[in-house]
């Protein structure tokens, strides 16, 4: 039987599970083929029952967020600054107060270079964006779903009369936009929130209000979202700090996938925000960045910031011209020479190796490959010597005050699992007053836009639905044409490069 | 009121939603371990409020207070309004 023929066998039996709503077969170049499956939503909110409801999932964020304005720490915390509830992963301990700074400032420097003037935050949380950019705005609308985080953000706001006035604060879940006038703010943030969505779905929905309420020219700032491209490093990298020394590869395997199953965070592929330019014309143009800092923590290695553009702007003109960095491997000095040499010309190079997550992702490939017996010491071990070849993409961000002439701004729209990152350097005489050029940035291939979003809590029903469509295959189709693999996808990614949504 | 044994068995029926199956002692460490996650501490925090009335609003909230089936119980001893 030909391919072509035993594929299309394999599809239709796979469309007459319910839990499927779509799916394409293919064979490559090893025995067997692998089924991508869209799974079908009704099916999947049916197996997982009342647990996994977006209003469950919300409602009980809300709480955790309650409980934690509920301990002293919280009533002690300086005004704009609570921290509370921000514990690592790593070390299940509260992340370092100075790291928590460098990671407000960074943001709140990002915030301010699009110059808002009238801004809507959603999920404001006790207000530590809100006490910095506030000050220099007109109108500072803030929203927050959980009443005891609120009443914590009018007690400090209470201290500063001058701010409280200005500032208008709501009670309201992030989807509600009732009584806010279209193109009303210049800018939207949502900074560390949509981590606590439920899916990608009501993210969707809530983009849309922000999308209706900014008028052109204005922007939404999504900030402090977790790299779905990047997840299997972040989950076996938490797993390895944890282990005890003698833990076995096979066991930390075990606990890396059980992770993922119990992931109930919101975790998103820059691929997501990159769609919303087709879905809606008024996003005119999307920049997804890399976090600045030098803080060594999960939120610098894995999260992102994306910009959707609203209207009003230029598209970037001309198709840049990107240097390989594989090709050459520089170094930072020679990325500097490089800079001095060319004087007023952009430079564009991609394909950057990411010091940050580089130990973590040598990490990954040893544990997928290694032996059970491996202990974790001996994958440490394997670790040591690893010389870090990548830049650290901080070091990049600071030629920019060596006065060499150049801005430089990153980027990780192209959504690589290796985590490695683009950057363009802008002569500062060409950017004239624009704060952000409109840059050209590679794309990602056609298959990062099949999976945009993990579905938080629902890792063991969606392993579920692998099992139930691997048994309904075995039962109705001949052995061989049983898929060795069944990987459950957003969307399916056609040949040509054309994503359906 | 209930007593240690329910919540034994809601604790165990939360780690083995969640995917443990290890075995569970009274005072074996549920969130500062990790075993749990904060928002399963939510959950733990419902079930007091309505099995044991205990408000977390007056009393405050640590979840060094939860941490435990031991902690929990003491906790039902010293706060329950006695549902």
């Amino acid at each position: 039987m030909q391919d072509n023929q035993a594929q299309a066998i394999i599809e239709d039996q796979l469309r007459k599970h319910p839990g499927v709503r779509d799916t394409e077969v293919f064979f490559d170049d090893r025995d067997g083929c692998v089924a991508l499956v869209v799974p079908d939503d009704t099916y999947m909110d049916h197996i997982s029952g009342r647990a996994a409801s977006g209003a469950n999932v919300l409602s009980k964020w809300r709480k955790t967020f309650d409980l934690s304005q509920l301990t002293k720490e919280a009533a002690s915390a300086p005004v704009g600054f609570n921290t509370i509830g921000w514990n690592s992963s790593y070390t299940r301990q509260p992340i370092p107060t100075d790291e928590i700074r460098e990671w407000v400032e960074n943001t709140v420097r990002d915030i301010l270079q699009l110059a808002p003037k009238t801004v809507y935050e959603i999920g404001c949380g006790t207000g530590m964006l809100l006490m910095r950019i506030a000050p220099g705005c007109k109108r500072y609308a803030a929203a927050d779903f959980s009443p005891v985080v609120l009443n914590r953000l009018r007690e400090q706001l209470g201290t500063i009369p001058a701010l409280a006035e200005r500032v208008e604060v709501m009670e309201r879940s992030a989807d509600n936009f009732d009584g806010i006038d279209d193109d009303s703010f210049d800018t939207v943030v949502l900074n560390s929130v949509a981590q606590y969505f439920p899916s990608a779905a009501y993210l969707t929905e809530v983009l849309e209000g922000a999308i209706r309420i900014v008028k052109p020219g204005g922007h939404i700032y999504i900030g402090d979202n977790r790299s779905l491209p990047l997840l299997p490093a972040f989950e076996s990298s938490v797993e390895l700090f944890q282990a005890a020394d003698a833990m076995r590869a096979e066991d930390l395997r075990t606990r890396t996938r059980r992770r993922e199953e119990r992931e109930q965070e919101l975790v998103l592929s820059p691929a997501y925000f990159l769609t919303l330019r087709h879905r809606h014309p008024k996003v005119s143009r999307v920049d997804i960045r890399p976090l600045g800092g030098r803080a060594d923590n999960e939120m610098t290695r894995y999260r992102f910031a994306a910009i959707l553009y609203i209207g009003g702007e230029t598209k970037a003109s001309t198709q840049e011209e990107f240097l390989d960095w594989t090709e050459y491997k520089w170094t930072l000095s020679e990325i500097r020479f490089m800079l001095m040499a060319h004087g007023n010309e952009r430079i564009g190079i991609q394909h950057i190796r990411n010091s940050r997550v580089e130990k973590d992702l040598a990490a990954l490939a040893i544990l997928r490959d290694a032996d059970n017996e491996l202990s974790a010491a001996e994958l440490r071990q394997r670790l040591e010597p690893t010389p870090v070849q990548g830049i650290h993409p901080q070091d990049l961000i600071d030629l920019e005050s060596e006065g060499l002439g150049y801005s430089v701004i990153l980027s990780w729209a192209a959504c690589r699992p290796d985590g490695s990152y683009d950057a363009c350097f802008v002569p500062k005489e060409l950017r004239q007053g624009i704060t952000s050029p409109a840059i050209c940035w590679p794309e990602p291939e056609a298959r990062e836009f099949m999976r945009l979003a993990n579905a938080p809590g629902q890792g063991k029903m969606r392993n579920e639905l692998i099992a139930q469509l691997l048994t309904h295959c075995s039962q109705h189709l001949p052995p061989e044409l049983v898929p060795r693999e069944i990987t459950l996808v957003d969307s399916l990614a056609r040949p040509c490069g054309k994503i359906e949504s | 009121m209930k007593g240690k044994t329910e919540i034994h068995d809601f604790v165990r029926e939360l780690l083995t939603n969640s995917g443990d199956d290890e075995p569970l002692e009274d005072q074996d460490s549920l969130l500062i371990s990790g075993r749990l996650q904060s928002i399963d501490a939510v959950e733990i925090v419902v079930f007091l409020e309505e099995n044991f009335g205990i408000d977390f609003a007056q009393i405050g909230f640590d979840r060094e207070q939860i941490d435990s089936i031991d902690l929990i119980y003491a906790l039902t001893q010293t706060t329950a309004s006695g549902h």
